[in-house]
């Protein structure tokens, strides 16, 4: 079943002033469960489109299905829901809210879901155990290292239950023992959980983990590797 | 989660907040201070307009407030005072005598306005014997005694016991010179009403205006003017519609000087002045600062629209932090401000080195800070709306956000 599927994106910025065409017609899909890294050069669209499929960008021209709805027919504030409750994300500089703890932090969705009390209690718990940092709950971000910081990031990311996860440059600001320490956590939820998995990066490491690898160039897809 | 993320956010930056947080303290307490100098102010012009000049209620033969003609008497004042007295909302009453005339000494002269009062009465009325600073209250000793001010002392270059000579019209229309003796000098701290005022023993000035009358008036029944203290000034127009008779003028002291109801006014718009003036200054320290902790924290924004925080919780996030920023300068700035306005309450703030200045206005050197009830209550409402109007601009700009391009701010 496909989670992802666009057709002829493209993206182009300041189409008035000096056009930059940041996608060309790109098409994909991507199925549930998958661990895909979108990879490229700088400027190839990687991260546009990682935008793009998650609601946060809109495309110039084509189609973006999720979860089978065309959210490029949502209002702005359709896609606030429609990101809370089926898209996670990681971003590159972790972007944790640094005035709550971590505990807060992964909690936070949960309260825009409006999920009760008990319900909040018992997740954080589990993520933060799967993350591995049930002994920081209530560390704020300022006293976490960098590795730790990201490990609440794909926390709070799993905390809505979202049908992905989208995560840009997840392992850019990170040394190597924390890349594979947050590379062993997101291989196991999506080993365990099934949890569907989107990268971009150019991080080899992230790319030796991946089982799909889609190449960007010039806002096309070049090359689009499957190693099941 | 919002109260609290909005209140933490709040303290990100505690230097800032905390030098905010105390412009707005001392904005609130700046505009108690001054409507507690302004509210003393008035309030000691009015009570020393009440008190020396114009009581709460005066009563007058209709014609006389026009020419001040001494032939325009009130009929049996007297009798009329005695049944005044009697009323329960009725604290003080006396009988006056009002004559105008000239006051010479061998060193010069000047148009006087002559009260003729009962000494102990007008004591109780306006407590003249206690602003006498030299020499005595009238005591009745002997004829013509008279009190004259210090500022009336020294233009005519005389002291207690020299001897004055006052010209006034009778009752006839003749002039009728008589000489006093002074025996006290009164300060009232009113120049204007010391400059033109001086008072004798009623039955005085009685004899002299009924001396060619041969008669015709009874001299212990000859009055200008009953004045009155009330024991509240609720009761003033309620005593003044009972105590009316066709034949007299009886005026509240709000239509014998209507500067004090125009000072009465304007204490109940004194606060809302001051604290509009401040507030709105204030308005743009707040937008000012509201809209750099947004501006700085664009990525943040950015990434909670993007994780699901629909723009209604950013705009009240917003909101909230600058209520909160209201909600804990108003009390501190209301609090400092009550401990000040009862200190200078009970001790009063002396500005002596004006009182030259202050007593042409009929002011006291000495103001008793007094701020109405409910300014207390105003004050936090003034605030809360600042903050929140202050706070306006920069929500609207955090909702204008595009998450795409805030999470790409560095």
């Amino acid at each position: 079943m496909d989670v992802i599927k666009t057709q002829g994106v493209t993206k182009v910025y300041n189409p008035d002033k000096i056009p930059v065409n940041a996608l060309n017609g790109v098409d994909i899909n991507i199925e549930e469960g998958e661990f895909t890294a979108i990879v490229g050069p700088s400027g190839s669209g990687k991260t546009t489109l990682l935008n793009i499929i998650g609601g946060l960008d809109r495309p110039s021209d084509g189609e973006v299905f999720v979860g089978g709805q065309d959210i490029s027919e949502l209002s702005d504030n359709q896609l606030i829901d429609f990101r809370k409750d089926y898209i996670g994300f990681v971003f590159q500089a972790y972007n944790l809210i640094p005035v709550l703890t971590a505990k807060e932090n992964v909690e936070f969705v949960m309260l825009l879901q409006k999920r009760s009390k008990e319900e909040r209690d018992q997740r954080v718990k589990e993520l933060m155990d799967s993350v591995g940092l049930l002994d920081k709950m209530d560390s704020r971000p300022a006293q976490l290292s960098g590795g730790q910081q990201q490990r609440v990031a794909v926390a709070r990311a799993l905390a809505p239950k979202p049908t992905f996860i989208l995560a840009d440059e997840p392992t850019a600001n990170l040394d190597s023992k924390s890349t594979e320490n947050l590379l062993d956590i997101m291989a196991r939820l999506n080993k365990d959980e099934n949890m569907t998995f989107v990268f971009s990066t150019h991080d080899q490491r992230v790319i030796d983990r991946a089982r799909r690898v889609v190449t960007l160039v010039d806002g096309k897809i070049s090359q689009d590797e499957r190693r099941d | 989660m919002i109260p609290i993320l909005a209140w933490r956010n709040l303290w990100r930056n505690p230097t800032r907040t905390l030098v905010l947080i105390g412009a707005i303290a001392l904005g609130v307490w700046a505009a108690l201070f001054m409507t507690g100098f302004a509210t003393g102010m008035i309030k000691s012009y009015i009570s020393n307009a009440i008190d020396q000049v114009v009581s709460h209620i005066q009563i007058h033969h209709p014609d006389f407030a026009e020419d001040q003609d001494v032939k325009f008497m009130l009929e049996n004042p007297e009798q009329a005072a005695t049944e005044i007295a009697q009323r329960a909302d009725v604290k003080a009453v006396t009988v006056r005598t009002l004559a105008t005339g000239m006051i010479s000494s061998a060193k010069g002269a000047r148009g006087i306005k002559v009260k003729g009062i009962d000494p102990a009465q007008e004591s109780v009325l306006t407590g003249l014997d206690q602003r006498i600073v030299d020499g005595t209250y009238l005591e009745g000793k002997r004829k013509n005694e008279i009190l004259i001010s210090r500022a009336i002392a020294e233009k005519l270059k005389v002291r207690v016991r020299s001897k004055l000579v006052l010209n006034m019209q009778d009752l006839q229309g003749e002039i009728t010179p008589a000489a006093f003796r002074v025996v006290g000098i009164f300060h009232t701290g009113n120049k204007p009403f010391d400059e033109g005022h001086v008072f004798v023993a009623r039955k005085d000035l009685n004899r002299l205006l009924t001396l060619t009358s041969e008669g015709a008036v009874d001299p212990a029944d000859l009055g200008h003017e009953i004045a009155m203290l009330l024991e509240d000034t609720k009761n003033l127009l309620a005593v003044q519609s009972a105590i009316s008779k066709p034949e007299w003028q009886v005026e509240n002291y709000k239509e014998i000087s209507p500067d004090l109801e125009l000072y009465e006014s304007q204490m109940e718009f004194v606060s809302t002045i001051y604290l509009s003036i401040i507030m709105l200054a204030l308005t743009f320290g707040i937008i000012n600062t509201m809209l750099m902790a947004v501006l700085e924290r664009l990525r943040e924004l950015g990434m909670l629209m993007g994780i699901g925080m629909n723009k209604l919780k950013i705009f009240l996030m917003i909101m909230l932090e600058a209520v909160f920023l209201g909600a804990v300068a108003a009390p501190i700035g209301l609090g400092l401000g009550m401990l000040t306005i009862y200190f200078l309450g009970q001790h009063g703030l002396d500005l002596s080195m004006y009182s030259d200045s202050l007593e042409m206005y009929g002011m006291s050197p000495v103001v008793y800070f007094d701020v109405p009830a409910k300014v207390y209550w105003q004050i936090p409402i003034f605030v809360a709306c600042t903050a929140i109007l202050a706070a306006l601009y920069p929500a609207y700009k955090a909702i204008k956000l595009k998450p795409v391009e805030a999470i790409r701010k560095i």
